[in-house]
């Protein structure tokens, strides 16, 4: 309990010296390297409490904050995004500032919001208080949409604005629910709580009908921080627009604290009465977003558009694996917290290759796209091996998690089974579509593979790649013991 | 729970808040939008106030104040100088519904917010009260008219009043239901006052003077289909 106390305060301090020296510092060097060094001290701290043996611990700080394994699995998730990102951003900023695209004065205020960042995440994913984990989410709003708008594009600041009206406009409605919440167990209990370890002890005694409808109103607002549709409108424009590094982030960390918020409440809300409507709740919007976005992606010619929606799609399945849990087993629960990691991985894999070809042909679209192979040969192999990854081929890690879902699915209704198949089909003829022709589009008789001066992606960019997908095939054929056991413990911990 | 004259008053009070959320709705020109809004929150805090009175509530009065402060001087003035330096008089640009439309369908809303909260009396003991009852259904019902404001405006100015309508809307809901704890409160407030300082800033371009900030506005003056279509072809 002690220990845990003391890892919660580290991460603050961390924190806070990190942000106190990004301030003062004044080479881009030193910045990246303070960058870096959050994420790996975030890594080591989180590591280090999963071997504590008092976790689960609930209520430090005054019934404030929560340390259990769920919010250090999406932890480690964030800090490992956060430090490639900072690696790979090195040299994409770099490259951003020579091509107009940023001003040197603004890299300050890049490394402050991307570490503020890092800390809202961690606390918003060790909230016990759910209003504290509303504003730690807004926060995360606050600081992702002034590193989408620091590029000097009007373009930009229209794609911030959007992201900030909808997400925050959305989550009001999170806090009516939070304030149904508040009233329903000040009525049971006498004083009121939002602490998610109460509310979860004493959940089958709560009202099934004001609990739906709190439900449903913070399902809209987390729903859209993780871009689902139809609150989904911000994020292919904020996912494109935004710097590469940065769009990784927003893809793999900033939709999981919708996710994860979504998991919290939904698993209060199973030990009511209400559990099949929720679920089915949860799964209708999961496969409207499915279909939406595979629709969507068919006739797209923005490559970081294409990966924005496909993360409206897989989002979308997350929240059918969600719903399944309260169908039939808990399975599913334990397969769709996999896959989280599995698409934050392949999902940031591909921003950072698409990041490449941005700064190659100064455009992510395909008519501006030539002769890769010749130009960009590393990008183009990794974006075709990503691509291969996230439709969920056989050996990468989407694969397996993808296929147990898609039996829990079957076992429900075989209905569901097609219609998600249907739907992957589509997905998958998009993606193939889309890199067959970027990557076949040669223009043999002008000159202008002469003119384009080829960008050299230096190793700092390349490796983050390398390793994230070096990772997703390992996880594709090896499944580690410890991630196994920590997968499980979390499923007992949420009580399914 | 509360007397009879100023239940009567409390409910004067709720009527005058929908009927400024409806001409914020209606309303083109800027200037007078921003003082309905400021009238809005003055409403808010003069039932705040009524409440304290009533209960004695600390936290109530520290939320009367907050919104005295901020949200009824320091927000309204600030936003009428963002207002006149951009020379914006009047937005009378709309999308999906016109003003007419969209009152007529806030009407709706409020049947329906009416509607399905009716079913909810007997699960909370506070829906007991009448006044309680349509204090939380003209909360809710303000919150959705500011999301209408929203989504038919193109003005980002008047969307940041739509969304601080939602707040106020979010803000009456709660004083009916229940007192959220003291520290809760204040986060709230310093949160969406910092949102409203980030809509604007990116409302005025990060670090431009005026004269720039006209060349990057006019792209996205109109966050609509027309500016995503370009961005289609163009970029």
């Amino acid at each position: 309990m002690d220990s845990l106390l003391v890892i919660l305060a580290l991460y603050a301090v961390i924190g806070v010296a990190v942000l106190a020296f990004t301030v003062f510092s004044k080479t881009h060097q030193t910045m990246n390297a303070l960058a870096v060094g959050l994420p790996v001290s975030y890594l080591v701290v989180s590591l280090y409490a999963l071997t504590d043996a008092a976790l689960p611990s609930y209520g430090l700080g005054g019934g404030y904050f929560l340390v259990d394994h769920l919010s250090l699995y999406e932890i480690l998730i964030t800090a490992v995004l956060f430090l490639l990102a900072a690696l790979y951003a090195c040299q994409y900023i770099e490259g951003s500032i020579e091509i107009h695209e940023m001003d040197r004065n603004n890299l300050k205020i890049f490394y402050v919001a991307l570490n503020g960042l890092l800390m809202a995440l961690a606390y918003a994913f060790l909230a016990d208080n759910l209003a504290l984990f509303w504003i730690l989410a807004e926060l995360s709003t606050a600081f992702s949409a002034v590193l989408v708008v620091l590029l000097n594009a009007p373009k930009n600041i229209g794609a911030a604005l959007k992201y900030v009206f909808i997400t925050s406009t959305c989550m009001l409605f999170a806090f009516i629910g939070l304030i149904l919440i508040f009233t329903l167990t000040e009525d049971l209990l006498g004083a009121g709580t939002l602490n998610w370890s109460t509310l979860m002890s004493i959940a089958s005694t709560l009202s099934p009908a004001i609990m739906f409808a709190a439900f449903i109103f913070t399902f809209v607002g987390f729903a859209a921080k993780s871009g689902i549709v139809p609150f989904h409108a911000w994020l292919p424009s904020a996912h494109s627009k935004a710097p590469a590094p940065i769009s990784a982030i927003l893809s793999g960390s900033i939709t999981s604290v919708g996710i994860y918020g979504i998991i919290r409440i939904y698993a209060i809300v199973t030990q009511t009465a209400e559990v099949a409507k929720v679920s089915w709740f949860l799964i209708g919007f999961g496969v409207f977003s499915m279909v939406v976005a595979a629709l969507t992606m068919l006739s797209q010619v923005n490559l970081k558009k294409l990966i924005g929606y496909s993360t409206v799609e897989n989002m979308g399945f997350l929240l059918v694996g969600l719903g399944l849990v309260g169908l039939s087993t808990s399975v599913a629960l334990f397969w769709m917290l996999f896959y989280v990691m599995a698409h934050a991985f392949v999902k940031s894999s591909l921003f950072f290759s698409a990041g490449i070809i941005h700064h190659q042909y100064e455009s992510v679209r395909m008519e501006r796209i030539k002769n890769v192979f010749k130009l960009q040969p590393f990008a183009a192999w990794s974006l075709i091996v990503g691509g291969v990854a996230i439709i969920g081929m056989p050996l990468s890690a989407i694969f397996i998690p993808k296929v147990m879902i898609l039996l829990q699915a079957a076992a429900v209704t075989p209905a569901l089974l097609i219609g998600l198949l249907t739907v992957f089909l589509f997905v998958s003829a998009a993606f193939g579509i889309f890199l067959v022709k970027m990557l076949t589009h040669k223009d043999q008789d002008a000159p202008a593979v002469g003119e384009l001066k080829p960008f050299h992606a230096g190793w700092g960019m390349k490796i983050p790649i390398v390793i994230l997908l070096a990772a997703v095939f390992a996880l594709g054929v090896f499944f580690p013991q410890q991630l196994t056991d920590l997968l499980n413990t979390i499923v007992t911990e949420l009580g399914f | 729970m509360i007397v009879a004259p100023m239940q009567s008053f409390a409910e004067i009070l709720i009527v005058l808040i929908l009927a400024t959320a409806a001409i914020i709705i209606m309303k083109r020109d800027m200037g007078s939008l921003i003082k309905t809004y400021a009238a809005q929150s003055f409403l808010v805090a003069v039932l705040a106030l009524l409440f304290f009175v009533e209960t004695g509530g600390l936290s109530l009065l520290a939320l009367a104040i907050i919104f005295l402060v901020s949200k009824v001087l320091i927000i309204p003035r600030f936003m009428g100088r963002v207002q006149k330096k951009l020379n914006i008089k009047r937005d009378v640009q709309f999308h999906f519904l016109s003003p007419i439309t969209a009152l007529i369908a806030s009407v709706f809303i409020i049947l329906f917010v009416y509607l399905s909260f009716a079913p909810l009396i007997a699960e909370l003991n506070r829906f007991n009260s009448s006044l309680f009852f349509l204090g939380a259904t003209v909360g809710i019902s303000t919150v959705f008219m500011g999301m209408i404001v929203i989504f038919t405006r193109k003005q980002t100015l008047t969307n940041i009043v739509g969304y601080l309508t939602m707040e106020n809307g979010v803000v009456l809901f709660s004083l009916f239901l229940t007192e959220l704890p003291l520290l809760i409160e204040f986060l709230i407030i310093i949160d969406l006052i910092m949102l409203t300082l980030i809509a604007t800033i990116l409302a005025f371009g990060i670090d431009s003077t005026i004269e720039e900030f006209h060349a990057r506005l006019n792209p996205f003056t109109s966050l609509n289909k027309e500016t995503e279509r370009k961005d289609e072809e163009e970029d």
